[in-house]
Order: structure tokens, then sequence, then C-alpha cells
């Protein structure tokens, strides 16, 4: 079955998608991806599993999982952005900023002194501290990253000749099942 | 997830009962509409693949908040403070983050092999139906749960409603769903989704604007919570960081294995829509946040200056304020809103539940199901009557149940779903790992909390533990057995992973 697949795909002219896969190897992008995804998440298991000491977590705890957060999401949004050999683009802009201010947002909420109190200056009717949590890491990547997959979207995500090959792939694996 | 656990106050007025009325007349309205145009396994369980963007999206928010957006978030914050926050700031970045990951490879999957669930994607990446049952049987325990949940928050709220008892309220409430569900299938369920999302942001959007009104704007809210309270409004709240920062975790990473979301990346008539997909949804999801945010931390306030008394229990913030601030009318608005989160809830995930036995299973034993509308329709009313009798008689294991649907959603889903459908180095046995151990973990460890064999440290969750466990697993087993990899996969499926 696969093989008669294998010769309809190259009938459809992609022989890109049926690249001999003993040659095949993960593009740099890819594995640097993949890399920072699993390094985050072992940040992310130790700093779990120093809970369990008998004193508690250490206060180095919280950094890992301030650091190893933004890393995981980054991992795995430049490994669904990839495309094919071609890396991920003008796409390392937006992702750049939004690993950045997500580690500097909960960064910057650790490393102030807790402070707040009835005379605590506002920002935009929040405490500090809060206000970086909420506008910094929950409201500035809406204005960044949607806008960036909406501005790349046909040039680096999806185009109309993507999915026209794939409806050919998909009616030459229905003409066989038939 | 946590829900509506406790009974809400009584809101049997005439008021409040002829908005819940006209709210379940629309439901039926859209139902029948709905059942005329569901023909085929297709139309029933991935509407055809073709449904609009607005309406996808719209439909996408509505099931991604369910009633704890309404009531158990705002109490969350009364009684965590900010750190509840944490459970929905990932919405800045989980929708794109969905997008990029999963909403082009899935729905061209759909396009290419007329895929209908998330184990079928499962089974077609990995060319392996025993990892297609495998996330089956798993999602078939996460549902169980979740439904449980939301079928006894349904009767709590319906209760509140119209006075008729929980129980009552529960069976009433599953009734309309199962009519809806059965008739329309997910079609009806998308349509109804697209009213209650609406109704939810009119909601939401007119409680925030009213209580931050009636608190004299936000800066006013927070001199009052300062003044008493200054920790609530610290960013990690009540918790310690690393519990806030772990809330972050899980709902952010574990949103990609959620497959009341991910599924629907299937029905999105036409892919080249997706270019706005994340964006909208964002937006709706936004707007329907606002009452979790403004809720919240007004009620803090009001209570701390006296001018609402203390709650009797976190999940009464929302009702307390609806029944002594704001106007009746709004009050009625939002109750029938909540009722429209719980049953969007159910009704996608019956329907997901029903996909699974009638769909996934018999494929995880080599077998096809002859008439799968037929048998999907059958399935749908029997997981309904099991959630519904659940949530009635299993007292304090309903919250139990469904507190761990989240975390086995994630822990299952997210490496063989999310990974390896972007990284062609996964394994077949990587995922079958990943997925067993995601299952095992999270009711091992669920189970032993529940039944206090052990204490988690603080800030340390099953959820949390499960999830980092099964990532590290899928990449170690991928990588012992590597060579088996790239040669596993389809060309189809591998051409659309490339793109």
């Amino acid at each position: 079955m696969s093989t008669t697949v294998d010769e309809h795909v190259r009938g459809l002219h992609l022989e890109h998608a049926v690249a001999a896969p003993e040659a095949y190897s993960e593009t740099r992008t890819k594995r640097v991806a993949r890399v920072a995804l699993i390094i985050a998440t072992c940040a992310i298991a130790v700093a779990y599993g120093s809970a369990f000491l008998p004193a508690g977590a250490p206060a180095w705890a919280p950094w890992l999982l301030a650091l190893g957060i933004p890393g995981a999401l980054g991992g795995i949004m430049v490994l669904g952005a990839s495309r094919g050999r071609g890396g991920i683009g003008r796409l390392a802009w937006p992702f750049a900023f939004v690993i950045i201010t997500l580690a500097a947002g909960f960064s910057v909420a650790l490393a102030l002194p807790a402070s707040e109190s009835a005379s605590s200056d506002l920002w935009l009717g929040l405490p500090l501290r809060a206000a970086v949590i909420l506008y910094g890491v929950g409201l500035l990547p809406i204005v960044v990253l949607p806008v960036a997959y909406a501005l790349t979207f046909d040039t680096q995500t999806l185009t109309a000749a993507d999915v026209e090959r794939v409806r050919q792939l998909g009616n030459a694996r229905k003409e066989l099942a038939q | 997830m946590m829900l509506i656990q406790a009974a809400l106050p009584r809101m049997a007025q005439p008021a409040v009962i002829g908005v819940g009325i006209a709210y379940f007349a629309v439901i039926v309205a859209i139902s029948v509409w709905a059942a005329r145009r569901t023909r085929t396994a297709s139309d029933f369980f991935v509407a055809g693949h073709g449904i609009g963007l607005v309406a996808l999206t719209v439909a996408s928010v509505s099931t991604s908040v369910s009633g704890f957006a309404f009531i158990g978030g705002p109490g969350l914050i009364y009684a965590t403070g900010f750190a509840a926050m944490f459970i929905v700031l990932p919405a800045s970045v989980t929708n794109v983050m969905g997008a990029w990951v999963l909403a082009k490879r899935m729905r061209l999957l759909g396009e290419a092999r007329g895929l209908m669930t998330v184990p079928d994607a499962i089974g077609a990446r990995y060319r392996s139906p025993a990892a297609q049952g495998l996330s089956g049987v798993a999602i078939l325990v996460g549902i169980i749960g979740y439904m449980a949940t939301n079928a006894l928050a349904m009767g709590v709220v319906i209760n509140a409603i119209f006075g008729v008892g929980i129980g009552w309220g529960i069976w009433l409430g599953m009734s309309v769903t199962l009519a809806y569900s059965v008739a329309g299938g997910i079609l009806a369920g998308i349509y109804n989704d697209v009213f209650q999302g609406t109704l939810m942001a009119v909601a939401s959007v007119l409680v925030f604007l009213f209580v931050l009104d009636a608190g004299g704007g936000l800066g006013e809210i927070s001199r009052t919570i300062l003044a008493s309270d200054p920790k609530f409004l610290g960013p990690w709240g009540k918790l310690t960081p690393l519990a806030a920062l772990s809330f972050f975790f899980v709902f952010a990473m574990g949103s990609l294995g959620q497959p009341q979301g991910v599924h629907k990346y299937y029905m999105l008539k036409d892919p080249m829509q997706l270019k706005w997909y994340p964006l909208l949804k964002t937006l709706g999801l936004v707007l329907v946040l606002l009452l979790y945010f403004g809720v919240g931390v007004s009620v803090k306030a009001f209570v701390l200056n006296g001018r609402l008394a203390p709650l009797a229990a976190p999940d009464q913030a929302t009702p307390a304020l609806l029944l002594n601030v704001t106007p009746l009318v709004l009050a009625a608005l939002v109750f029938s809103g909540i009722a429209a989160a719980t049953m969007s809830a159910v009704n996608s995930f019956i329907n997901i539940g029903a996909a699974v036995v009638t769909h996934d299973l018999p494929i995880a034993f080599g077998r096809r199901v002859g008439n799968e509308l037929a048998w999907g329709r059958a399935a749908t009313v029997v997981i309904a009557i099991i959630a519904a009798v659940i949530a009635q008689h299993s007292g304090a294991m309903v919250a139990f149940l469904g507190i761990f649907g989240w975390g086995l959603f994630a822990s299952t889903l997210v490496p063989a779903l999310a990974v390896g459908l972007n990284w062609e180095g996964a394994t077949r046995t990587g995922a079958l790992a990943s997925i067993a151990t995601g299952l095992v973990v999270t009711l091992a460890l669920e189970t032993s909390a529940y039944f206090k064999v052990f204490t988690f440290p603080a800030g340390v969750t099953a959820s949390a533990v499960a999830l980092v466990l099964s990532l590290l697993v899928f990449f170690a087993v991928s990588r012992l057995t590597r060579s088996a990899a790239v040669g596993a996969i389809d060309p189809d499926v591998r051409l659309i992973m490339e793109m």
C-alpha cells in the first residue's frame, strides 16, 4: 500500500515529500527547537523535583520555571512553525520577542521585592508586579503573535498550492482505496 | 479543572426564568435546524468539514471556557488572589501556538485522509492502530470525569435558575444537551456554541463594565484591597511562585492536548481561513475572561469595604455579586451564560467520546463499525446517561474526576500529537510509551493524592508531574528507537509534516 502511494506521490510531482527516508536529517532550526524544548522540560522537572526536598522548594526553583516555561513554549512553537528546510524566516523576531517578554515578565515579578501596600504606585490600576504579569505576560503577546501569524501566513504557513497538493494526494488515496 | 460543586443561591424569579426559557427555546430551534442537515458520520462528528471561520472561532471559545470561567474562576481569585490569573494568562499564547503546532497539519490530514478524531491523527502519524486506540482510551477516561463534573455544574445552575433541585437540574440539562447532540451531532453543537459563546461574551463584557463602574475603577478596587490584604494583589497572590508558575505551564502546554479544542481544526471549511483563526479566538477569549478577572477582584474589594457580606464559599463570588450588586436582567443573562457554558462543554465531550467508542476503538481492534452515524448516536446517549448518573451519585468523587481531566489529556496527547506531528524523529514506540506514561502516572498520582496516600509539596500537582514525565519519556524512547523513525511515516503524512 505504502509503495503504491509513494508512486502516486511521485506522479503528483511531490518528490520532496518522499525523499528517501534514510536520507532524512533534522534541520538546524528543528534541532535547536527540539533541544530547547528538552532542556526546558528538564529544567521544569528539576524545579518540581526540588520541591520534594525535606526543606521544600529552594529559592532557585521558581527561576527554573520562569526560564523553562518560555523555553518550552518557544521551542514547541518554533518546531511547529518550521517549514520543510526553510526554517522559520521572519517569524524569528516575534518568537524572540515573546520568549523574552515571558522570561522578563516572570523574572521581574520574582526579582522585585514584595512591597505591595496601600501606598503603592499603581500601573493601569494594579501594583507594579501584578501589572507586569497581567499586561506584559498576559496582553503583550496578544498584540504580537496572532498578528505575526496572520501577516506571515501566506508565505510561512500555508499556500493555496499546498492545499491543492494535499487534495490531489487525498484523491489519489481515495482512488487507490476504490 | 475546578467547576461548580456547591449549590448556588436560588434565583428563581420571573425575569430570570423568562430569560432562561428564552435561552432554551433558541437552543431547541438551532437543534431542529441542525438535525435536518446531519446525514453522515462526517456530518455528525466533524460537521462535514464545513464550518466557517467566525462560527468555528466563537464555538471554540465557547467550549474552551466551560462554567469555570464564570463561577469557579472568580471564586478561585477571591480565595487565592492574583495567582488564579495564571490559569487564564496562557491564553495570550496558546491559541496561536495551537495554530502553528497543530491547526494546519490536522486540517490538512483531514483534507488528505478525511480524518475525524484526535486519535485518528495519532494513528495516521505513527501508522499505528494501537497508538490510536490507547489515545482513545485516555480520552475516554478523561471525558468521563469532565462530563460528570460539567453535568453536576449544569444541574447546579439550572436549579439556581428554575428552582427544580440539583438532581432534576442534572437530568433536565442533560436531556436538552442530549437531544441536540443526538439529533444534530457536532453541527448542532457548533451552532449552539455560537449562540452560547456570543451570550457568554456579551454577559462577560457587561458584568466587567458594571463592576468596574460600581467599584470606582480598577485603581480604586486595587486601593481597597491593598489597604487590607496587599498579598492578594502580589503577582503570586496567596500561593507560592512555584505554584502560580506551575499553573501557567500546565495550562499553556496542556492546551495542545485538549481534544475539545484540537478536534475543531478538522471542521474548518477552508484551510486558508486558518490565517485569522488565532487572532479572532484570542480576542474572543479575552472578552469572555473579563468576567473572570473583574468579578474575582471586585467581589474581594466589596467584601473588604463592607458592601458585600463575607462569602460562605469562594464559588459564591459570582452569585453574590449578581444577586446584590448587578441589575436582575444582567444576572439572568449571566446565569443563562453559565448554563450555556456547561452545556456547550458537555455537548463537545459527548461527541468526542462517541467518536472514540464507535470509531477509534474499533479501528484499534482492526474492525470498522458498519453505520457510524447510527452507532454514534447510540453511543452519545449511553455516554450522557453514564455521566449524569455519576454526577448524581458519586458525591465528592465528582470533583476528583473533574480535576484530572485536563491533566490527563495534556500528559497523554501533547507529546504524541503536538510534538509528534512536528518532529519526524518521533517513533511509534515513543508515542505509545508517552501515552501510557501519562495515563498511568496521572491516574496513580491523582488517586493517591485523593485518598491522601501522600500529599504533594506546595506548587507541585499530579498534572504537572505527569506532563513533564510523559514528555521526557517520549523523547527518551524515541531516541532509543530512532532507527525506526522516518521509515514509519506514510508519504502523505510526511508531506504534511514538512509543509
